[in-house]
């Protein structure tokens, strides 16, 4: 068997007559060079030195990766600072926990399992924050007002520029796309009808909604799911206060008040945003009003209202339960903060599509 | 073990938190290979002082050199170069919350080491089965407790095989056993690898047990009150607030 060049790791290995693998290491051992591709053959493993250089955890940490699978291994012809090294891993690893092997079936309860006790903590929160509402009406509920005071500033005022750039490009594209279909029939006239009571009765109301869910849901993720990860929310809890009452409810309630004003607001910057465009084409400005006025009914007004509330609501409650939930660390909070925002988004659409069968029933 | 090199040498370091001064006055060497603990009353400056001598925060007045490199006045290269060669342990273990374990300590591996990845993961596999985490790799710091994200901190500190390694509060939080088996891997450590170490504690019987010397920062004074092995300090007569400390954490 040839020697390795001076100074480079090397190892081999040599069987004798009783079957006991004889594995020679030597030269200078460092994590920057090339280690020997060498695997331990036998049950039975007997490891020596032999021009052994200098060496830092590579030498060990080849030993222990090979050694941990042979039945009895030797290591007597070692230096004995390096024998230390093996035999510490060696033993820490028997003393760690096994972890439990899962099969497909199993994992696939799991998953069941899982998923099942993810809406049920959904519903205990929807739960919790209901009760809340009725302790925060009977006095009994410590809420922080302070927080409600900062939401209805940073969630309501604060997404005024936003609200108003939205809702106008809103109305203008709804009455280009409607002046191109109207125009072939010769009926422009009624763009303003359908500017104003789509604004009214469903896009002031969801795209204010869709805004608070990218605004604020996630705010909220972020801001409940930090808590978590510094114990602040274990902190009320040793102190006798529900997080839901303290933490969720004011920001629940500024937001639920706050997004149907903002809806009102998207709606009237929305049928202006349909005035300029009919306007500056096949109507005048009286017309559009005229028009507008007319379609605009109170029954609308009332749908595109219920249906911010509800907004609303869903918007902030599902940045307060993701982050109530989010996992304690920054990936925990970066995930709790996407899933707000997908699942604020999802419901708002959900119940939009409920609520326009509702009041189709209720012939609103 | 090497000895007689200075390797960690402190000059009437001053250090603080922005201007205010914690400690000052504080003038040591450390030689290679050895073990140092910096002891005293909680928030003396303990902490504050490792990061000074790691090259984390630059110290208010005085100097420090580390392997003859003073970090707050080196040049990138070089006080890179350093820093490669040292591994931290922090209060919190400071852990990458979205890496699992075993790519916790691969990550410095990867950055600094030229080897193939499977050399690095079975390295990582060797650093985490030495602090008993074999079993727990492929977990997420999230789903470990806080004595085994300590104890993965510890290994990455080690990643790199560092020349100087800094553990802050190493034993705390953990059990007696890990705490002894701890105590037992940093005597290893230095005894195969001539590592020197500076760890801040309180562990009295841990400080007896691995370090060479002990700093014991004085919060009254404002700078260190004794400065020598430990066990020097368990007999009356020596520095007595050092041997109050000692005696008094012995047996409470």
């Amino acid at each position: 068997m040839s020697q390795a060049p001076s100074g480079l790791p090397f190892a081999r290995t040599e069987i004798q007559a009783d079957g006991l693998a004889v594995v020679t290491v030597g030269g200078v051992w460092s994590a920057d060079v090339a280690l020997p591709d060498l695997a331990f053959k036998g049950d039975r493993v007997k490891v020596v030195a032999e021009d052994l250089g200098t060496f830092d955890s590579s030498l060990p940490s080849w030993l222990f990766a090979r050694g941990r699978h042979v039945r009895q291994l030797d290591l007597s012809g070692l230096p004995a600072r390096l024998q230390s090294l093996v035999t510490m891993a060696e033993k820490a690893s028997e003393t760690a926990e096994k972890p439990e092997e899962f099969g497909l079936l199993e994992r696939f309860g799991t998953w069941g399992v899982d998923s099942g006790s993810s809406w049920a903590r959904a519903f205990e929160h929807v739960g919790q924050t209901a009760l809340g509402f009725l302790r925060m009406v009977t006095g009994k509920a410590k809420v922080n007002w302070s927080d409600f005071t900062l939401q209805l500033q940073t969630a309501g005022v604060d997404a005024l520029p936003i609200v108003a750039l939205l809702g106008f490009l809103t109305g203008l594209i709804m009455a280009y796309v409607g002046l191109i279909q109207l125009r072939q029939v010769g009926a422009t006239v009624y763009v303003a009808n359908l500017v104003s009571l789509a604004m009214t009765r469903e896009m002031g109301a969801l795209m204010t909604g869709v805004i608070a869910c990218g605004r604020t849901s996630t705010a909220f993720a972020s801001q409940l799911g930090s808590m978590n990860v510094s114990q602040e929310t274990d902190a009320l809890r040793a102190l006798g206060i529900s997080p839901v009452e303290y933490l969720a409810l004011p920001r629940i309630l500024a937001v639920t008040l706050m997004v149907p004003l903002l809806a009102v607001f998207a709606t009237f910057i929305g049928v202006f945003g349909g005035m300029v465009v009919a306007c500056a084409g096949d109507l005048s400005v009286e017309q559009y009003l005229t028009q507008a006025v007319r379609a605009i009914t109170f029954k609308s007004f009332l749908v595109g209202f219920i249906k911010s509330v509800a907004f609303g609501f869903i918007a902030a409650w599902a940045g307060c339960y993701r982050g109530a939930v989010a996992k304690r660390s920054a990936l925990g909070v970066g995930e709790a903060a996407t899933s707000a925002a997908v699942l604020g988004i999802t419901f708002i659409v959900v119940s939009d599509a409920l609520f326009a069968v509702i009041f189709n029933l209720f012939n609103l | 073990m090497s000895g007689g090199r200075d390797i960690l040498v402190c000059q009437d370091l001053a250090i603080g938190h922005g201007d205010r001064v914690v400690m000052d006055r504080l003038s040591f060497a450390l030689p290679a290979g050895r073990i140092l603990a910096v002891i005293g009353p909680s928030g003396c400056g303990k902490s504050t002082l490792m990061r000074a001598l790691g090259g984390l925060d630059e110290p208010i007045g005085g100097r420090t050199t580390l392997m003859g490199i003073d970090l707050a006045t080196a040049a990138g290269a070089d006080r890179q170069s350093i820093l490669r060669r040292t591994g931290f342990l922090f209060q919190g273990s400071a852990l990458f919350s979205s890496l699992t374990l075993r790519e916790n300590i691969e990550m410095p591996m990867r950055e600094f080491l030229r080897c193939p990845a499977k050399e690095i993961r079975q390295l990582a596999e060797y650093k985490l089965a030495l602090v008993g985490l074999a079993d727990a790799m492929d977990k997420l710091p999230s789903e470990i407790s806080g004595g085994m994200a300590k104890r993965a901190g510890i290994a990455r500190a080690m990643a790199l095989d560092p020349e100087v390694i800094f553990l802050d509060e190493p034993s705390a939080g953990l059990d007696p056993v890990s705490s002894g088996r701890l105590d037992e891997l940093i005597l290893r450590l230095r005894a195969a690898f001539g590592t020197t170490v500076v760890l801040v504690s309180h562990e009295v019987p841990s400080i007896l047990r691995t370090a060479d010397f002990c700093v014991y920062l004085d919060p009254e004074t404002g700078t260190m009150g004794a400065y020598g092995p430990p066990k020097d300090f368990l007999q009356a007569g020596q520095a007595p607030k050092v041997h109050a400390f000692f005696t008094q954490a012995r047996f409470d």
